[in-house]
């Protein structure tokens, strides 16, 4: 995915009509300008994260339904979880393991019936059963690509100190004051907590006065070094590109993207360690499509094809065992992802806060980015 | 009352009646479109404002909760910007004053950018007027969204402003503070308004009586003197309508903090936004906007009078 430079090739006219729909999906637009096709049968509707808007990650959904579904592109969970509360007719969510029970807890989902999955067995077991795939006996989201979360540098820019011993202190360190970008997410207070000494498990459910002072110490200077909050990872990859940005918390992707292009990037593994999440494919009750067409498309994307490509294009994991047998090697070795068992293992992987406590934390980020000027 | 037993009498007349009517219908059209999409939902957004939320749920027992808690006051105040908020809830508070700040800024920056532009187009342009107009009304035939994110190719780190000036040997590093700041927000506004600001200042000047100046020049006023008591004065009801126009909706604005506003450039409208949306209290977000709006009429309100509007006004139509 060659969006790097997207905006110079724009200002030079250089960008097709279906590339800047691409662009446009990021911010939302492209369900209200994309031709509607004939609408013999109501088309299925997705919400899907930018950039797996693409045929090439379902292609047998799109060999027998011959034309690809809606897309509204999210950039995070809790906003696609807000737009089907307010009415949005979705029939397929792309939820993680940490947020799939936002989506339960508000009855939207539909328990997946595995067995009309042909895909299902070749799943690697341990996701199977993982928390956030089966919530009170049902497997509400079919487990499709995982990753993770690191921080992603530039060796080049950072200084020698980080090099010696990675750490999520970058983000919050005066130093790089205006040259570090973070997710926009509640996580920023957390991981800020992980920088003090403690651990992800204890701090993931942190909520009420406990969260505030560590948000107005954590979550301010985190705002106060970011450069910016991101929510599209293009626009991180540009600013990483550039040198504006020497280090970020970033998703696999980004380094695969990056690489391509010749830019010297790297993966650190911080001391206070990374994290894995796992995301997959939930049945929406919203959606009006047939519920046929739901299946094959999220059945698609359990397919090895598509996880050839994720492992290739993306540098991402893939549910499917199978995945690994076909793709690239060379690649598989270099994301050094092939095993989710040990991956799991020796990374931390992100966990689901009480309803509740959700909430407490996303109004607390929100409140805190308000009054920061 | 006596207008409309005029108005009765009036509509006996059967050809009178016609004429009614058909003014009536002229009006529908427009009539149902405001009605439906501006009159419904706000009584919709204030009734809203009445109710609260829990969790995914919508409680509609008719509560002042909302209001209550954007005005309730606590003993431990909040400090921001060397002002302390004595608020229980300050953020809204903070941001409103925030937000009328730098759409204040932005505006006071179009109008003083754009009425040289506006004279220079009454007075001075004398052939093809209107393609010097299409010419200024060029931008506003892309999007919004693409004007936004043109001035961050202009402003970006390795943008237009940056590259020029490094291969001009002015500065060896970009440099940092022109994007992703509230004064990014603000400069992108300024362009973003400037047309619709243009347009009503080059309209009154254009209709300015050029006799008066005439007059004033064989009287001996100076050029400074005939702009300051003929020019300015007859085209301050257009600059004025042209500051509100750009006042009014920029307070609200998201989508340009959203992109150049970096940590910093939040606005009101992004709470609003946030709270409908990820913090889950459309409720709340009612309660806001419909604070907002009111706070904006009240200052539009004291601006008018301040400037002498209505006296204006009248003494035009006198």
């Amino acid at each position: 995915m060659n969006r790097l430079k997207f905006i110079d090739r724009m200002s030079q006219g250089r960008v097709s009509r279906r590339e800047m729909m691409k662009a446009a999906a990021a911010f939302g637009v492209s369900a209200t300008l994309l031709p509607r096709a004939g609408r013999a049968a109501e088309m299925l509707t997705c919400l899907e994260w930018g950039g797996y808007d693409d045929p090439a990650y379902f292609p047998a959904f799109m060999a027998k339904h011959g034309v690809q579904p809606n897309f509204s592109v999210f950039s995070g969970e809790e906003e696609a979880l807000a737009k089907v509360l307010a009415g949005f007719a979705a029939d397929i969510m792309h939820p993680c393991n940490y947020s799939v029970a936002r989506f339960v807890t508000a009855g939207l989902t539909k328990p997946i019936d595995t067995a009309r999955l042909s895909h299902w067995n070749d799943v690697f077991p341990v996701l199977k059963d993982a928390e956030g795939v089966v919530v009170n006996g049902d497997v509400v989201m079919a487990p499709a690509d995982w990753g993770n979360a690191s921080v992603a540098y530039r060796p080049d820019l950072v200084e020698k100190d980080f090099l010696d011993a990675p750490t999520w202190g970058i983000l919050y360190d005066e130093r790089y004051k205006g040259r570090v970008s973070t997710l926009d997410d509640a996580l920023v207070i957390q991981i800020g907590l992980m920088v003090e000494g403690k651990s992800y498990d204890e701090v993931y459910n942190l909520h009420g006065d406990e969260l505030r002072a560590a948000a107005e110490t954590w979550g301010r200077k985190g705002l106060e070094t970011a450069r910016f909050l991101w929510t599209d990872a293009t626009e991180l990859q540009q600013a990483m590109a550039s040198g504006e940005i020497v280090a970020a918390y970033a998703w696999n992707d980004v380094i695969g993207n990056l690489k391509e292009q010749g830019i010297p990037v790297a993966y650190a593994v911080p001391k206070e360690g990374f994290f894995t999440w796992f995301c997959g494919l939930s049945i929406l009750n919203s959606g009006k499509a047939d519920e046929a067409a739901a299946y094959d498309f999220v059945d698609a994307w359990l397919s090895p094809e598509t996880g050839k490509l994720l492992i290739e294009g993306s540098g991402y994991g893939h549910a499917n065992t199978k995945s690994f047998e076909i793709a690239d090697a060379e690649a598989v070795a270099a994301m050094g992802l092939d095993d989710p068992i040990a991956m799991m293992a020796n990374s931390t992987v992100f966990r689901t806060p009480d309803n509740a406590v959700q909430e407490d934390q996303n109004k607390v980020w929100e409140d805190l980015k308000a009054t920061h000027f | 009352m006596s207008s409309a037993t005029t108005n009765g009498v009036a509509l006996r007349d059967p050809a009178r009646r016609r004429e009614a009517f058909a003014g009536f219908w002229l009006i529908t059209p427009a009539l149902v479109v405001m009605v439906s999409m501006l009159a419904l939902p706000m009584v919709a957004l204030v009734v809203l404002s009445f109710w609260t939320q829990d969790g995914f749920t919508l409680d509609t027992t008719f509560t002042l909760d909302n209001y209550r808690r954007l005005f309730a006051t606590s003993e431990r105040g909040v400090a921001w910007m060397g002002m302390t908020f004595y608020l229980e809830y300050p953020v809204p508070a903070i941001l409103m004053i925030k937000s009328l700040v730098m759409s204040l800024t932005a505006t006071v920056a179009v109008v003083l950018m754009a009425y040289p532009m506006a004279y220079f187009l009454a007075f001075r342009v004398k052939r093809n007027k209107a393609v010097w107009i299409i010419l200024l009304t060029i931008p506003f035939w892309t999007s919004y969204l693409l004007r936004v994110f043109s001035w961050k190719v202009v402003l970006g780190f390795n943008g237009a402003i940056n590259s020029g000036l490094i291969s001009l040997g002015i500065i060896d590093k970009p440099l940092e503070f022109l994007l992703y700041n509230p004064a990014a927000v603000m400069i992108t506004l300024s362009h973003a308004w400037v047309t619709f600001v243009v347009l009503p200042i080059y309209v009154s000047l254009e209709k300015i009586d050029r006799s008066m100046l005439e007059a004033a020049a064989d009287l001996g006023d100076s050029r400074w003197r005939r702009f300051r008591r003929i020019t300015l004065p007859l085209s301050m009801p257009g600059t004025i309508a042209a500051a509100l126009m750009v006042f009014i909706p920029t307070v609200g604005d998201y989508v340009t903090p959203q992109l150049v506003g970096g940590t910093g450039g939040t606005m009101i409208g992004s709470l609003v936004q946030q709270l409908f949306t990820k913090q889950n209290d459309a409720p709340m977000g009612a309660a806001v906007s419909l604070v907002m709006m009111l706070v904006i009429a009240l200052l539009v309100l004291l601006f008018l009078t301040l400037v002498g509007y209505w006296k204006m006004r009248a003494r035009r139509q006198g």
